[in-house]
């Protein structure tokens, strides 16, 4: 298997420290949930999507849907990194008459959908698939939702119809970091098992570390490789508000925003690598 | 009206391969010539209509033409933030057709019945909203709809009050169309749907001076066109059998209130629920939409002008 190679970009550590840049500029918040995706989004884009001639609304390019939107700045990020965004938007997050937002808006060229009211962009993406099997192209929808997004009810109406459909051109991560906005998940809406349940909608199903990016990268690409006509569902069990010590697994930081000390602890948690 | 809506369906489904007919498992048969005609276009997307309208959107954004097919208490009442969010906000070329609309399930209760519809749709950007009448104003309303490549909801009532027109019409974004030819200073009929035919009738009997205006596209509106009308009547009667609150009677009324002020009659549903289990008449007669009843509210209402 071929391994990531860092020297295509998207480092973890340039990503994060990116994100922290611009949740300080903005004084946003969200940033746990953008943590939790960072390895993720890094593997997809740097192994995985296909954007022909590196244009964003490419004809024939796969699909990123972030149906969790409020994991967008990780997407920014990574959109940072190939060259579509300018810095200014990074500088001047949240300014006033400024284009990026706290949630996913599809009139973003990059980003596919409007999310952040959850449970959207799953469909969307189930229909992209479909259309692209009716089409005969080779083109992949990845639809990242989160371990809290799965508690609406379109996912797996969506679910049946990707199974039923045999879009095997489909394939859901679930970002199952354990909270939701107000708890962790087994307090909210406990979910039982995330594979079973998506294997037993009739998914192929691989849970993995997912902040290991060989382990995503391998997972993905052995779900690609499989013969079945099913859809694909990676788990990826990551940690919210991974890289930085004082946010992991700490939901606060689902709603806090950086003062100057925090961001400043934050950067060197980041830049030291903290595991 | 019903045959008409299939037969102008399968004639847009042959001609452009993109039309996708998506139902979440309604219209049994009403589709049968598309899915003999049409069926590699044809999904039966199951009972999962917030699924099927973000996945019309999936489809639409590659570059198919969906179709959304749905009784109008689901499509688009149910899925209100699914239209809002995966299709308008990006102009998606997506026809959502609501049927069944106002009491046309008057034996099912409020689950299937609809009179919210119009006004759930109205309020959302860059969406189009058409209300036929009969068998040629639907033809004419799936073209322009078609055509248009923009995000639209077709309103589809009660199909069997015979034709308000006689022959072919062409239904122009936002025009009302004159069903029934009256004098200036007469009253003024507006109405949508089910309730035009009901309107030609009672303005044949009662009001012979009466003109009967059509409203195919209740959204966006003609408001120069309503002006006009507002300047030339004694008063204008809306009617329509969806809510008072934010259907046809509103649309006039806000815009005749900026422009042209005119008392305005707005016959429709009462801000309420049907109580009782009864026909379609029935139905009519509970909620004060039957003939009878109609004629005596703007007997009242006349009265005190």
């Amino acid at each position: 298997m071929v391994m990531n190679s860092m020297n295509k970009g998207f480092d973890a550590k340039v990503l994060r420290k990116t994100v922290l840049d611009m949740a300080y500029a903005g004084s946003t918040v969200h940033i746990g949930c953008a943590f939790s995706i960072i390895e993720i989004l890094a593997v997809l884009y740097r192994d995985h999507l296909r954007y022909p001639g590196n244009e964003p609304l490419a004809a024939g390019r796969d699909y990123l849907v972030l149906s969790k939107g409020h994991g967008v700045m990780a997407q920014y990020a990574c959109m940072r990194e190939l060259g579509w965004l300018k810095e200014e938007a990074f500088t001047h997050y949240f300014a006033d008459g400024s284009d990026l937002k706290g949630l996913s808006d599809s009139r973003i060229p990059g980003l596919e959908v409007t999310s952040g009211s959850l449970g959207h962009g799953f469909s969307v993406g189930v229909g992209l698939a479909m259309g692209a099997k009716l089409r005969g192209s080779d083109q992949k929808v990845y639809a990242v939702v989160g371990d809290g997004e799965i508690n609406e009810g379109p996912i797996w109406e969506g679910a049946l119809f990707a199974s039923h459909h045999g879009l095997k051109n489909f394939m859901v991560i679930v970002d199952e970091n354990g909270f939701q906005a107000m708890g962790p998940t087994k307090d909210v809406l406990h979910l039982g098992s995330v594979q079973s349940k998506f294997e037993s909608f009739g998914f192929e199903t691989i849970t993995v570390d997912g902040h290991d990016e060989a382990a995503i990268h391998n997972a993905v690409t052995r779900l690609w490789a499989s013969d079945a006509s099913l859809p694909k569902a990676v788990i990826a069990k990551t940690v919210k508000g991974k890289g930085v010590p004082f946010m992991e697994n700490n939901n606060m930081w689902h709603y806090t925003r950086l003062n100057p000390e925090t961001y400043a602890q934050a950067l060197s948690a980041v830049a030291g690598g903290a595991q | 009206m019903r045959a008409a809506f299939s037969e102008v369906l399968v004639r847009l489904a042959k001609a452009d391969p993109n039309v996708l007919l998506l139902t979440g498992d309604h219209g049994y048969a009403l589709f049968d010539d598309f899915r003999r005609e049409c069926p590699a276009q044809y999904i039966n997307a199951g009972i999962a209509e917030q699924n099927m309208v973000g996945m019309a959107a999936g489809l639409a954004r590659a570059g198919f033409r969906p179709v959304v097919y749905g009784l109008s208490a689901f499509i688009p009442v149910r899925v209100v933030e699914q239209i809002k969010l995966d299709i308008a906000h990006d102009k998606l070329p997506v026809i959502l057709i609501g049927d069944g609309a106002g009491f046309v399930y008057s034996h099912l209760g409020t689950s299937h019945q609809s009179t919210e519809d119009i006004a759930c749709s109205r309020a959302i950007p860059d969406l189009s909203v058409y209300s036929p009448a009969d068998r040629f104003e639907v033809t004419a309303c799936m073209e322009t709809a078609y055509h248009a490549k923009a995000p639209a909801y077709l309103r589809m009532g009660k199909s069997d009050r015979g034709d308000v027109h006689s022959a072919a019409v062409d239904v122009k974004i936002g025009k009302l169309l004159q069903a029934r030819q009256g004098k200036v200073g007469g009253v003024a009929f507006i109405a949508t749907g089910a309730l035009v035919r009901t309107a030609i009738d009672i303005a044949e009997e009662h009001y012979p001076d009466a003109t009967v205006w059509s409203v195919p596209s209740i959204k966006p509106m003609d408001g120069e066109l309503v002006v006009t009308i507002a300047k030339q009547s004694r008063t204008i009667v809306t009617l329509e059998d969806h809510s008072v609150l934010g259907g046809l009677g509103s649309t006039i009324a806000e815009i005749t209130s900026e422009f042209a002020p005119v008392r305005i009659l707005r016959v429709g549903v009462q801000d309420r629920f049907s109580h009782y289990c009864g026909s379609y008449e029935y139905l009519l007669k509970e909620h004060g939409l039957d003939r009878e009843t109609i004629v005596q509210k703007i007997c009242d209402f006349l009265a005190l002008s």
